[in-house]
This record gives C-alpha cells, sequence and structure tokens, in this order.
C-alpha cells in the first residue's frame, strides 16, 4: 500500500480536519463526522442532508453549501455512517420546515437513515423524508430500477434540490422535485484499476494491466464485462449506448451531461470522452445544457470514470442553473 | 409484576448484558459458521451499552435510548435490527412512566414488524424474525405470570422448529446445505436473550 497518511485508523477524521480547514467558509464540523454549514440552519428553509462512507470526495462532504446540501454524515471509508450520526446531521439541517434525507441506494445507509429519521422524529419533531438515488444503471434491470445503486447522478440531485429548498417551497414540494431530478438521472462507470481502503491496506479487486472492466460500481461492486481494453470512443459509445437504451434522447430534448473521474483519471482523458460524448448527443439532436468534466464523485485513487446524463425539463433545468456553491462547485 | 417501568427495564437489560456476554464466544463460533462470525459482540456490546445508559423516566424514551445506545456500538445489520425493535417499542409507549404488563405482546409484535420492514425480511426465512413472531404469538393474550415462561420456550421451541431447514435470508443463504445442519445464530442470540432477561424462567 502506498499512501499518504499517518495512522489509517484516523484517515477519515484527519481528512475531515484538514477539509475544514481548508474551506472554512462552506464547511463546519459541529461534531464528529457531521459536516454542516459554518452559520447552521437557514429559518423557515427546507434542510437537505446527504451521507455516506468516506472515500468519494467530493461526494458528499462537498456539497455542503449555498443552493446544495446543508449538512451530512459521514462514516468510515465505504463504510455507513451510524444512525446517531445520521440523526445529529438532520439536526444541524433543521431550520424549523423540516429535512430531506437524499442519498445513495445502499442497504446499510437506508436502515441507519430511516432509524435516524424515527429518532428525530420522536426526539425533536423534526419532519423528514427521504429521496434515495439510484441512476447505476447496470447494477439490475429496469423493472427492478429501485434496487439500483446510487452513484454520480447525485450530484443533480444535490444541486436541484438544494436550489429548490431555496425557493422555501416546503418539504413536500422539495421531495417532489429531488425525486423527479433523482428518476432523470442515469449513470455508467467503467474501471481500468481498483482502490485501497486505508484500513484493508491492499486492493479490494485485481484488474489485469491491459484489462478494464465495463459497469463497475464505485466500491468496486463487479460490472457487466472485464475484457482488453479498448480505444475511448468504443467506451463511450457502449456506455451511451447503454444509457439510451434504459431512457431514449430524441431531437430537441435537452440534457446535462457529467464526465467523471473516479479518482485517478486525467482530466484530459475526461475530455477525450466528453468530446465523444458531445457527438453522439449531436447526431440525436439532443441539446447538452452545463455539460460538467471533472472529478465530481470518487472511489479513492480508482483510474477509471463515469458517464451520467440527467433529462431535463424547464423545471430541472431551472433549478439546474440556480445559484450555488461549495468548494468544488460554484453555480451562476 | 403487572407494571414495568424504566428503572425495571434498566435491570433486566443489566442481566440481558451479562448473560450475553457469557454467550458471545457461543454465539461468535455459530455466526462464524456462517458469516463473519462478530454475532456474540454485536449483541454483547450492544446490550453492555443500553444496560449503561441514562434512562429517563418515559418508559418510550427509555426504549429510544436503548435503541440508540444499541446502534452506537452495533451497527451491524443484527444490531440495527435490535435497535429498529427497541424504536419500535419506544413509538408504542412514549408518553407514560409505567406500562401494564398485558401492553408487551403488542410491542413486541409491532417491533417484529418494524424488523420485517427495515431488514425487509420474511417469515419462515429461519432468522431471528421467526423467534421474535413465534414469541409474539405464545405471548398474546397471556397472564403476566406466564408471559416470561411462553417467551423463552417460543425461542426454544423456534430453534427445533427449524433445524434441518436451510436459511433463506442474509449471508447465511449462500450456503444453503450447511446452514440447513446448522442452528441459525440470530435464533440462537434470541434465545439466550430472553433466557438471560426472565431467569426464572430458564
Amino acid at each position: 500500500m502506498k499512501k499518504i497518511l499517518n495512522d489509517p485508523a484516523d484517515y477519515v477524521d484527519e481528512m475531515l480536519e484538514g477539509f475544514t480547514a481548508a474551506h472554512p467558509e462552506f464547511y463546519a464540523q459541529p461534531e464528529r463526522r457531521v459536516i454542516a454549514r459554518p452559520q447552521g440552519a437557514t429559518k423557515g428553509k427546507v434542510g437537505i442532508v446527504t451521507g455516506g462512507g468516506s472515500g468519494h470526495l467530493p461526494v458528499f462532504t462537498g456539497y455542503v453549501g449555498p443552493g446544495f446540501l446543508d449538512a451530512c454524515a459521514i462514516g468510515d471509508v465505504f463504510a455507513s455512517p451510524s444512525a446517531e450520526q445520521m440523526a445529529s446531521a438532520i439536526r444541524h439541517a433543521d431550520g424549523g420546515a423540516g429535512v430531506l434525507r437524499l442519498y445513495g441506494n445502499y442497504g446499510g445507509d437506508v436502515m441507519n437513515f430511516d432509524m435516524a429519521g424515527e429518532m428525530v422524529e420522536m426526539e425533536n419533531d423534526i419532519a423528514t423524508s427521504t429521496v434515495l438515488l439510484a441512476d447505476d444503471i447496470v447494477s439490475a434491470p429496469k423493472e427492478e430500477a429501485a434496487k439500483r445503486r446510487g452513484v454520480a447522478g447525485m450530484i443533480y440531485a444535490f444541486k436541484i434540490a438544494g436550489a429548490c429548498a431555496d425557493t422555501k417551497a416546503d418539504l413536500a414540494e422539495v421531495t417532489r422535485v429531488s425525486q423527479k431530478a433523482a428518476d432523470a438521472c442515469r449513470s455508467i462507470g467503467m474501471a481500468l484499476t481498483p482502490c485501497i481502503v486505508p484500513q484493508a491496506g491492499k486492493a479490494n479487486f485485481e484488474l489485469g494491466e491491459n484489462e478494464m472492466e465495463m459497469g463497475m460500481g464505485i466500491h468496486g461492486e463487479p460490472g457487466i464485462w472485464r475484457d482488453a481494453l479498448r480505444p475511448a470512443d468504443q467506451i463511450v459509445d457502449e456506455m451511451i449506448d447503454r444509457i439510451l437504451a434504459d431512457h431514449s434522447f430524441a431531437e430537441g430534448d435537452r440534457l446535462s451531461v457529467l464526465v467523471n473521474s473516479l479518482g485517478a483519471t486525467p482530466l484530459e482523458e475526461l475530455y477525450i470522452m466528453y468530446r465523444r460524448v458531445r457527438q453522439r448527443f449531436a447526431d440525436i439532436g439532443a441539446e447538452i445544457v452545463m455539460p460538467l468534466v471533472g472529478r465530481y464523485a470518487t472511489s479513492m485513487e480508482m483510474t477509471g470514470a463515469t458517464i451520467t446524463t440527467i433529462a431535463l425539463d424547464d423545471e430541472l433545468e431551472r433549478y439546474l442553473k440556480a445559484p450555488a456553491a461549495c468548494a468544488y462547485w460554484r453555480v451562476g | 409484576m403487572a407494571t414495568i417501568d424504566s428503572a425495571t427495564l434498566k435491570t433486566t437489560l443489566q442481566r440481558v448484558a451479562e448473560g450475553t456476554a457469557a454467550a458471545a464466544a457461543e454465539l461468535n463460533a455459530a455466526d462464524g459458521q456462517l458469516g463473519d462470525g462478530d454475532l456474540g459482540i454485536t449483541v454483547s456490546k450492544g446490550f453492555a451499552e443500553a444496560a449503561a445508559a441514562d434512562l429517563p423516566a418515559d418508559v418510550g424514551l427509555a426504549f429510544l435510548e436503548c435503541a440508540k445506545a444499541f446502534q452506537r456500538v452495533s451497527s451491524s445489520s443484527y444490531g440495527t435490527l435490535v435497535a429498529t425493535g427497541f424504536m419500535a417499542a419506544a413509538k408504542g409507549s412514549k408518553g407514560s412512566e409505567t406500562l401494564d404488563v398485558s401492553a408487551i405482546p403488542a410491542l413486541v409484535a409491532a417491533a417484529r414488524d418494524a424488523m420485517m420492514a427495515r431488514g425487509k425480511g420474511e417469515l419462515g426465512a429461519k432468522s431471528v424474525l421467526d423467534s421474535l413472531d413465534a414469541c409474539a404469538q405464545a405471548i398474546d393474550g397471556a397472564s403476566a405470570d406466564d408471559m416470561a415462561g411462553k417467551a423463552v420456550q417460543a425461542a426454544r421451541d423456534t430453534l427445533t422448529a427449524f433445524k434441518g431447514r436451510p436459511c433463506k435470508l442474509g449471508r447465511a443463504r449462500m450456503f444453503a446445505e450447511k446452514s440447513a445442519q446448522l442452528d441459525d445464530p440470530g435464533q440462537i442470540a434470541f434465545l439466550r436473550i430472553v433466557e438471560a432477561a426472565f431467569p426464572q424462567s430458564a
């Protein structure tokens, strides 16, 4: 294992210490493993919380900020935070108008966040609702879409939910819009190398020197095939074909696209991918709005990329373009 | 004993903490045959934390404190399910400082339903849910004096009833043949919990 760290057991806490110290205008840590806005919850606004394991920065923690999220609970690398940490994040996000829990569809996170919701309802009379991201199209067939994993589509849902909450819409409305955004996302990933969880100390899977895997999950969950590395255009074509088979786009449609590094893939290669993505949607006659290319949702030092599309209507596009700011993404 | 309060709950938790600590090695070994071998640690740590917690006088909030304490130290799936059971009991009893024993069967049934919903588990799959269901049915309508004995007997009978049947839930479902020969670790844990809670009936 080759990593810059002190003790693997301190990895997450030391990361959060540096994270809040580097960006004090966006992030505070009012309690251990809970990140919230430094000025506290916004009175009268629906709060939006997320949570999940470490190892995916800028997701989840990075998207706390104006126009985005209000608080986040952070677990160990690739492990769910506890229900109490999640309950604490909900309390820090509560401005009196209820709190939406917006996060990825993973078993441990779901059980703990449900429990956290029950806790704050009993103890603090905070009304909560849930929207789960289930955008990874290869993790379950379309008929069982609710079983899919949540991956990079979370970025779009955070942005749109945050913008909707900023209008002082009520909890039901923020939940409806967030669900609509989540439902409009489709993602697929591919990987070239594994990553190393610090406390495990070794790679969680192996891929041959000239191999790639299509459809791999952000924790190294198996994909749909493993074979020799292919040229960029072929890789992108398959990813786009699979997305289009799940959600079709027609001439005149509008969408946003995120080409995301899983950690180690450089921007140069992401732009090579985006070039092909743009050609494909130009062929259809669909217009790409606010394309995102960069490192938005990662898996430690995994080499690889994900492509996410979100189909836009006027409402979602308006919220996507509304002003927002965090250390990793500024809009307007 | 016709009513229970926060103090009764605390002394019961202390007995369960001692009982599950004594059974930890047995439970780890049983779990190690089918899973990751930490069930004894999960259960004993969880009850130790709950027994040490400062319980408020409101019985519902006391159950909530148990759920939080358990979850704090045991966030594995079994730990989360136990905490879920406590949470269901909390919801059903919030707002009073004493609880009539006759209310217990409904709380156990509510815990069973909440745990099934949270873990997306079904009855008959050879899991702790079957023990809880048998217990809920056995104590339904029972007198205060008979309730503890019926709970312990139901937990024992569940283990017997599932001998030879494969686990269809959790990680153990991947070893259908092997799991059929073994007792479900979650059901054993449940038996050790009720035995410790009601020693005079064990």
